[in-house]
């Protein structure tokens, strides 16, 4: 997994590709710290470049979720296809993320 | 000890450690002696041939040996070569050797050394490889002991975890009467892992199949499991109605996981009698139907992933089963591959498979046979726990 994180003037865009799983922890841990202490308002987690996500990389998205409602920011999705749009699909976390 | 002064002279506590000295001449071997206790290593042992090192070193819980390669009765390489070869011993070895020869120097390593130090003898130079030599000695140690600890501990769990699950007896004692044969497979991708299969009986003609996948693996996703299964028993009133189990199940998790933990999860209460199943389905992917006709379907359905978000409905769903109708459920580690992406299966690919090898295997092996085809062997080396579920209908009479 590699990410880069743009700040823009209305929103936090932390863009993942590769592939996110279990062995991410760290990197990812490191995402939602910045999330936290980010000034937007909004965070866009854009998946259009991850090829890949596990089970342990699903519960790294709630964490981020979970992360963001704390510090008062809304959290969305962006890019999901392929593989991921199939997770998605199947475990219905858009229940509890927004996805656009 | 006289050496104990001297440590204490230059501000370090002694060391201990037993360090065989070995040298025909006595000169070098008191040389050697005072410099080691000098530098907070007082306590020694002596040899002035080879023979009287390895009696030594037979007996004596030598922790370094200071070697002299030419001696009488038997030289420093044959030593060296005992030491490793018969006596297995991994004792660092440092050869002390007037000869500036690479080659030479090169045939002490290949005879076992551990180090070579030349001769005339710098007092600070030996001082330091021997520090050097035992720190590194004792660190791995330190390291396989660990690692010992680490694997008895770990077997000790993975069997626990094994012996949640039920014998090939139990489930048939409990599918056989109610008219359906049920084959199962569970293996951890490390030892333990996050995947739990149950059988429950519900009534004279009815049996629930459950299976969950616990997110990540390892440790922290096997002890979920161990708390899943203890729910599951609690939970045994609910056992005939899927959806209102795994409802209950998630409101259970949504208070015991934290937040980036969860479990996804495929409920089914099977009735061979009318040939019916009612299932829910929590995130897990859908089991296929391999109908006796020849063709399949996966199961339609899907629900929230459990430990979320609590009150969650889960929808009842059902499907008939016909006499002679299978039905497979597997974990995602049956279908995804994270090393070679490109490589994942959907469940058409599953279904195409299953449909290929029915004609031939059939029974106890045909879930062997599956993983064979889908692993190219016969031990399933998946990167994610794997459990899979079989059922073939066979209907009363």
């Amino acid at each position: 997994m590699e990410y880069r994180i743009e700040a823009r003037r209305d929103r936090l865009i932390v863009s993942i590709s590769g592939v996110i799983t279990f062995d991410d922890h760290e990197a990812f841990r490191q995402i939602v710290s910045e999330i936290a202490g980010s000034d937007p308002s909004m965070v866009e987690l854009s998946l259009a470049g991850t090829k890949m996500i596990d089970s342990a990389g699903i519960g790294m998205l709630l964490l981020a979720k979970d992360k963001a409602d704390k510090s008062g920011k809304a959290l969305i999705l962006s890019g999901v296809t392929g593989h991921v749009a199939k997770v998605v699909e199947l475990s219905k976390i858009d229940q509890l993320i927004k996805i656009v | 000890m006289p050496g104990d002064v001297d440590a204490n002279q230059i501000g370090q506590t002694a060391d201990n450690a037993l360090i065989l000295i070995v040298d025909d001449l006595r000169s070098s071997r008191s040389m050697i002696a005072s410099i080691l206790n000098a530098a907070g290593f007082p306590n020694h042992l002596f040899a002035s041939d080879g023979v009287e090192a390895l009696a030594i070193l037979e007996r004596e819980p030598v922790e370094m040996v200071i070697l002299d390669i030419v001696m009488p009765n038997k030289d420093g390489f044959d030593v060296c070569r005992e030491v490793r070869q018969r006596l297995r011993l991994n004792v660092p070895i440092l050869i002390q050797t007037a000869l500036q020869d690479a080659d030479e120097r090169a045939s002490a390593f290949d005879a076992g050394a551990s180090d070579v130090i030349s001769k005339p003898i710098h007092p600070h130079e030996i001082a330091s490889r021997v520090r050097l030599h035992l720190e590194r000695r004792r660190m791995l140690d330190r390291l396989q002991r660990y690692q010992r600890r680490m694997d008895d501990e770990l077997q000790a769990a993975e069997a626990m975890q094994i012996s949640l699950l039920k014998s090939d007896e139990d489930v048939a004692a409990i599918a056989s009467p109610r008219g359906a044969d049920l084959w199962t497979f569970y293996k951890a991708s490390n030892r333990l892992g996050g995947d739990l299969w149950q059988v429950f009986e519900i009534d004279e003609t009815r049996f629930g199949l459950f299976m969950v996948d616990l997110s990540g693996h390892g440790v922290a996703a096997a002890i979920n499991a161990f708390r899943v299964h203890m729910l599951t028993d609690a939970l045994s009133r609910h056992r005939s109605r899927p959806a209102r189990f795994l409802a209950a199940v998630n409101n259970y998790l949504c208070q015991m996981l934290p937040v980036e933990h969860f479990a996804t999860a495929f409920y089914g209460v099977v009735d061979p009698s009318v040939g019916k199943m009612d299932y829910a389905i929590a995130g897990a992917p859908a089991p296929i139907v391999l109908q006796a006709s020849g063709g399949w379907q996966a199961l339609e359905g899907s629900g929230l992933i459990l430990g979320c978000a609590p009150k969650t409905d889960y929808e009842a769903y059902e499907v008939d089963l016909e006499r002679g109708d299978r039905v497979l459920c597997y974990s995602d580690g049956l279908y995804e591959n994270f090393e070679r992406p490109e490589l994942s299966l959907e469940p058409a690919d599953i279904a195409r498979l299953a449909c290929e090898l029915l004609p031939v295997e059939r029974g106890p092996g045909f879930l062997p046979a599956l993983i064979e085809r889908l692993f190219e062997g016969p031990d399933a080396q998946s990167q994610d726990d794997l459990t899979l579920l079989f059922l073939e209908v066979r209907g009363h009479g």
